[in-house]
């Protein structure tokens, strides 16, 4: 199903915003709210894993159910995650479109992904000595 | 125990002066007046315990001049420098950055590039019709709050300046102010509005064109319903909008970050000036970064514009959408990069990131951050508002001394900063 992005964010997302290793702060913003009557057209259950796509890449969100937003809109918390399927252009402005971005969902089986794994997964070493 | 007063909080742009800490042992145990995220900064911990390098792709821990002498060497190699970041530092350092930049011939961008640059566009098209937040507390009985959270992402502003504040001029303020909230979505603050106005994805420039045609008297041209808002509701609202005696209208980044970009700053900017021909008006952005309007004012006063300032050809130049942070790494333009108080990589697209992965890059920040992983050098400073000081700019552009709670052995960002500067200095027998 084809959905907009909608990015923002929230107030738990910014509470780990100096603490954005922590499993907090990948479980906030791995999380993707979408209206309840879309993920029932999906077959999709709440806390189920959904992948996200479009030609910039890919990732895969935990359902969360939220009758405020629009049928047809999917909102996710500013994070690593959301930004893996946003695309650089910036329409000569320097603003990327995080706020409306076209996107394809599909229930899945796989995993989601820790920021730190997605960012070592792009070649990132995380800082073990403290 | 030890109790510290009217301390600023340095996370969002309101910068609250109220906050009261509790300090043990040389370290902030309680707060008092603060948000959850104001509480969580400064109960933070975790901080990064020295500077530390990416040596064969294993970090390693190394002193602070070490770390300073491979930041210059770093930025002395670059032929086309970013330094990027800057809302989340005091405006003693950006100011180090700034003159850093010019000798380096580099690119300084702050986060206003990704938050409100297109604010700023359209202010330098029309104008800002802006005032002071204690104006709006004490004078307006509209408040509009126009794609923007604030409950999640400025948790206290409706509580110190709109919604649930008292306000000198106003008789029985929280039931008499009206607050529109107007959003592609129901939020928190749109749960606790006297009009909630839904409009579809993109839409927000047609029903600020609407709303200026309606009242300009030309409501009649208006179709029955404009971007999901019927035409009732937009009546409504510009009614209320002409009838108040002082309207303030905050936007975030709702505006500024769909369709449209600055086009609909700008109309949003007209909408308020076609209003104070009514009554008065006035119109404030949601700054996100506590400092980030500091970082637009030390460029501006230093080089003439206020963010995306090119250096390359030795005078200040400035062209958004070719100077920003995110399209120079799109085009994998830049050759090194050093950060400051800021974390592209939990915030830019994911091909930015991987350009950032591909350059050296510096980071200064208290804190591991995402960024960390990919960089080449980390210098741990002390965080403003609780073991350094400086000065930051709210988001109504007043200017603001935010103290310091305790001592610590970190130094500043302008210490680290100036130092690395004063080699530059004299490496090129400046």
């Amino acid at each position: 199903m084809k959905f907009i992005l909608n990015s923002g964010r929230t107030i738990r997302q910014g509470k780990y915003i100096e603490n954005k290793l922590s499993q907090g702060y990948a479980e906030e913003t791995s999380q993707c709210h979408i209206h309840p009557l879309d993920l029932l057209e999906l077959g999709v259950e709440e806390e189920e894993n959904i992948l996200v796509t479009n030609a910039i890449g890919e990732v895969v969100l935990v359902a969360v159910a939220d009758e405020g937003l629009p049928k047809g809109m999917v909102f996710v918390p500013y994070g690593i995650h959301c930004n893996s399927v946003i695309s650089a252009c910036t329409h000569g402005t320097g603003m990327p479109d995080y706020k409306i971005h076209e996107v394809e969902i599909v229930p899945t089986s796989e995993k989601r992904k820790t920021p730190v794994e997605l960012l070592e997964q792009l070649g990132g070493v995380r800082y073990a000595g403290n | 125990m030890q109790e510290i007063k009217d301390m600023v909080c340095p996370f969002c742009g309101c910068l609250c002066d109220d906050v009261t800490l509790e300090i043990e042992n040389g370290e902030i145990v309680a707060t008092d007046n603060c948000c959850a995220i104001g509480n969580a900064k400064f109960l933070g911990k975790n901080r990064l315990k020295n500077p530390i390098k990416k040596v064969d792709g294993k970090w390693v821990d190394i002193t602070y001049d070490e770390a300073i002498d491979t930041a210059v060497d770093i930025l002395l190699d670059a032929d086309r420098p970013l330094l990027f970041g800057w809302s989340g530092t005091h405006g003693e350092a950006q100011c180090v950055g700034v003159h850093m930049n010019e000798i380096l011939g580099g690119v300084i961008d702050s986060t206003t590039s990704v938050c409100h640059g297109p604010s700023i566009l359209a202010i330098q098209e029309v104008g800002h019709p802006g005032c002071t937040l204690g104006q709006v507390k004490n004078r307006a009985d509209l408040i509009i709050y126009w794609g923007c959270n604030p409950i999640e992402a400025h948790p206290r502003h409706m509580s110190r300046y709109t919604t649930y504040a008292d306000g000198y001029f106003l008789d029985n303020a929280f039931r008499n102010r009206k607050v529109i909230v107007v959003d592609v979505r129901e939020t928190e603050t749109s749960n606790v509005a006297d009009e909630f106005i839904r409009i579809k994805p993109g839409g927000d420039y047609a029903v600020l064109s609407s709303l200026r045609a309606i009242l300009r008297g030309k409501g009649d041209m208006i179709p029955d319903s404009v971007a999901g808002v019927t035409k009732t509701q937009l009546i409504q609202v510009a009614e209320m909008c002409k009838t108040c005696k002082f309207g303030a209208l905050f936007f975030g980044v709702g505006l500024t970050m769909a369709k449209g970009k600055y086009k609909n700053v700008r109309n949003a900017i007209e909408f308020v000036d076609d209003l104070n021909r009514h009554t008065k008006f006035t119109l404030t952005p949601m700054r996100g970064h506590w400092n980030v309007y500091g970082a637009n004012e030390v460029m501006s006063w230093m080089t003439g514009y206020p963010y995306a300032v090119d250096f390359c050809r030795g005078v200040a130049f400035y062209n958004p959408g070719e100077t920003t942070a995110v399209d120079i790494l799109a085009r994998k333009e830049c050759d090194a990069c050093m950060i400051v108080g800021s974390d592209p990589a939990a915030h830019f697209p994911h091909s930015c990131v991987e350009q950032l992965r591909d350059i050296p890059m510096i980071v200064i920040d208290p804190f591991q951050t995402m960024t960390t992983t990919l960089a080449d050098l980390q210098i741990p400073v002390a965080v403003t508002g609780i073991d350094a000081e400086g000065t930051a700019y709210r988001m109504d552009g007043v200017p603001l001394k935010v103290k310091k709670a305790i001592d610590s052995d970190y130094p500043s960002d302008t210490e680290i900063l100036t130092r690395i500067y004063d080699i530059m200095l004299e490496v090129k027998g400046l």
